[in-house]
């Protein structure tokens, strides 16, 4: 035998070792592929709040999906395959189950291990809007609550998206009025109401809410930023009639509330990801 | 299989030194004595089940206790990584400077896991909680069963390419700035699975499975799994570990057939132990398999040095 044992072995590393790179560099190459794919196909999956940009999103992620456990609506679902290598990650489809900031604090993006959901700008802003409510009235009045400050100020810096309405299917821009519960029977979509006559505490199915309204503005009352993202616009048309249509402002934050509670058709309102550099 | 076999062997057992010699019984009887235990597997797929089920129960039903999956976790709030994931994170941020995503969560995880499996003796990962060595682990039978009825022919690489793997998956989220292996990584898949529900991508495991039973047996564990190479790093320090003591040994070698990673056994074999005691090397998960099959307690699951404390 003019070979050792240590001989073969050697070789056969090589040789499987050789397979082993041809392999490994075919996923390489497989995966840059899917990437570019992906950067395309993931402009339609809206990101849980705090997310960062889609190219840091995609290998911040390690898709352990504590975000999906801990958000208190189960807003948040874990991409599929069809996704490509968003396969995984996280997503919110509002039109099933719109994030409402239910939880108060933002605990998905506090939960997210590898910042893929940045916590540190919401951090700053809620230390931010607390420090400046404290100079506003340096003699706080009885129903100072600083949590609730630096929580308000953590939702407004949310920006997940821009919701954008269609005109030609809004019932108000039809002059249409809304009676009843708005989603189709058995949808299980829940939020907790902005009216403060409901003082809703835990979020509660959509179609537990009836509504009665001349012109249909749930998207408006519903808004769970308020003024500064939703407004009616009333205005006089040319034939004197009044025209009504709902405005996005710059509050926005995507959250998807608007999509959820509008009984119009499914694409009447729509979230729109942010166009980032 | 690098051992530096730098010690000669032992000089090969005589007849009168044999266990059942000992004993005065032939090696048959010596063999037909031992009774069919599954200790260590029964004992070993009760955590693993438990574990999984801990996490699956955490999301079902909201208890928090294990939150996450297993390529990121939380137990008990104490923050948990899967420790390839960590390191192909610090690529990526040493590629694209995204520093950020190593957070301190990031990095408690990172070293408790880290510490943790310094303690439990590296690849017991493998064994005792991957679903996927569950899977692989129990599939083997048939493989086996094929191979024994000549229906397929085994084919065996060089065990030394996962090394390869696990340098090369490291380079590729490095050069591609994504988490390549997690994609089709099948302990993250199937623990995603479990917990949040299937998804197609099962079909991966389903491909790698059966080409683990009509080609290479435990191809993924043996040759790739680059999470398992990681953990064998820790096992070479690590304390806990099978110890073979030589004099209770029959050389009949049934643990190397059960064995999952049988060149860990390599002293086993008759006039190749180079000591009176050995312990198995990095590859070996501690999932006690040949423990439980040894006729003579040769094998022992056991901490080094632990015996000394008391």
């Amino acid at each position: 035998m003019g070979q050792s044992k240590s001989d073969i072995n050697r070789r056969q590393f090589l040789r499987n070792g050789a397979v082993a790179v041809v392999a490994l560099s075919a996923v390489g190459v497989g995966a840059n592929y899917l990437k570019k794919l992906n950067i395309e196909n993931a402009k339609t999956l809206l990101r849980p709040p705090g997310a960062v940009d889609e190219s840091e999103f995609i290998y911040a992620c390690i898709k352990c999906g504590l975000c999906v456990q801990i958000c208190p609506i189960e807003a948040i679902k874990l991409a599929g395959i069809s996704d490509g290598l968003s396969y995984g990650t996280p997503y919110i489809d509002p039109r099933a189950q719109a994030c409402d900031f239910s939880c108060d604090a933002m605990q998905c993006i506090e939960t997210c291990p590898t910042s893929a959901l940045d916590f540190i700008p919401f951090k700053t802003a809620g230390e931010e809007a607390y420090v400046a409510y404290n100079k506003a009235n340096p003699t706080p009045g009885p129903d100072y609550n600083p949590i609730a400050i630096q929580s308000k100020a953590m939702k407004a810096h949310t920006k997940m998206g821009l919701a954008v309405i269609n005109a030609k299917t809004c019932f108000a821009v039809e002059g249409k009025g809304f009676k009843g519960t708005p989603r189709e029977e058995g949808f299980e979509g829940v939020y907790r109401s902005p009216n403060p006559k409901l003082k809703e505490r835990k979020a509660s199915l959509v179609n537990d809410h009836l509504f009665n309204s001349e012109i249909c503005n749930l998207c408006v009352t519903e808004c769970p930023i308020g003024d500064s993202a939703i407004i009616m616009e009333t205005k006089t048309g040319i034939d004197g009639k009044e025209q009504w249509s709902p405005k996005i402002l710059d509050g926005c934050t995507g959250c998807g509330v608007c999509v959820m509670v509008c009984p119009s058709t499914p694409d009447t309102i729509i979230i729109e990801k942010l166009e980032t550099a | 299989m690098i051992n530096l076999k730098k010690l000669q062997p032992l000089p090969a057992k005589r007849r009168e030194e044999m266990p059942n010699s000992k004993l005065g019984i032939t090696f048959k009887e010596w063999k037909a004595n031992k009774p069919n235990k599954n200790k260590w597997r029964n004992k070993r797929w009760a955590v693993l089940l438990f574990f999984n089920f801990l996490f699956w129960a955490s999301f079902a039903f909201d208890i928090g206790v294990l939150e996450g999956s297993l390529s990121g976790s939380r137990f008990f709030g104490i923050y948990l990584m899967d420790p390839y994931n960590a390191l192909q994170e610090m690529f990526i941020a040493s590629r694209t400077g995204y520093f950020a995503m190593l957070t301190t969560n990031f990095f408690i995880g990172f070293f408790v896991i880290l510490m943790f499996y310094f303690l439990m003796g590296g690849r017991t990962f493998c064994s005792w909680l991957c679903p996927y060595h569950f899977l692989a682990e129990n599939v083997e039978k048939l493989h086996n069963y094929l191979v024994k009825k000549k229906k397929i022919k085994e084919h065996s690489y060089n065990i030394g390419i996962k090394y390869i793997f696990w340098v090369g998956f490291l380079l590729l989220a490095f050069f591609t700035k994504t988490l390549v292996f997690e994609t089709i990584n099948p302990v993250g898949i199937i623990s995603r699975a479990l917990i949040y529900g299937p998804g197609l991508l099962l079909l991966w495991i389903v491909v790698l499975l059966i080409f683990e039973i009509v080609y290479s047996k435990r191809f993924w564990c043996r040759y790739v799994c680059p999470i398992g190479v990681t953990y064998s790093v820790l096992k070479k320090v690590s304390p806990v570990g099978v110890e073979f003591d030589l004099s209770k040994c029959g050389h009949c070698r049934d643990c190397q057939d059960v064995c999952l990673v049988p060149h860990e056994l390599w002293f086993v074999k008759r006039g190749e132990a180079t000591k009176e005691i050995h312990s198995t090397g990095a590859d070996c998960t501690n999932c006690g398999l040949c423990v439980d099959v040894c006729y003579g307690d040769a094998l022992t699951l056991k901490i080094k040095g632990f015996d000394k404390i008391l």
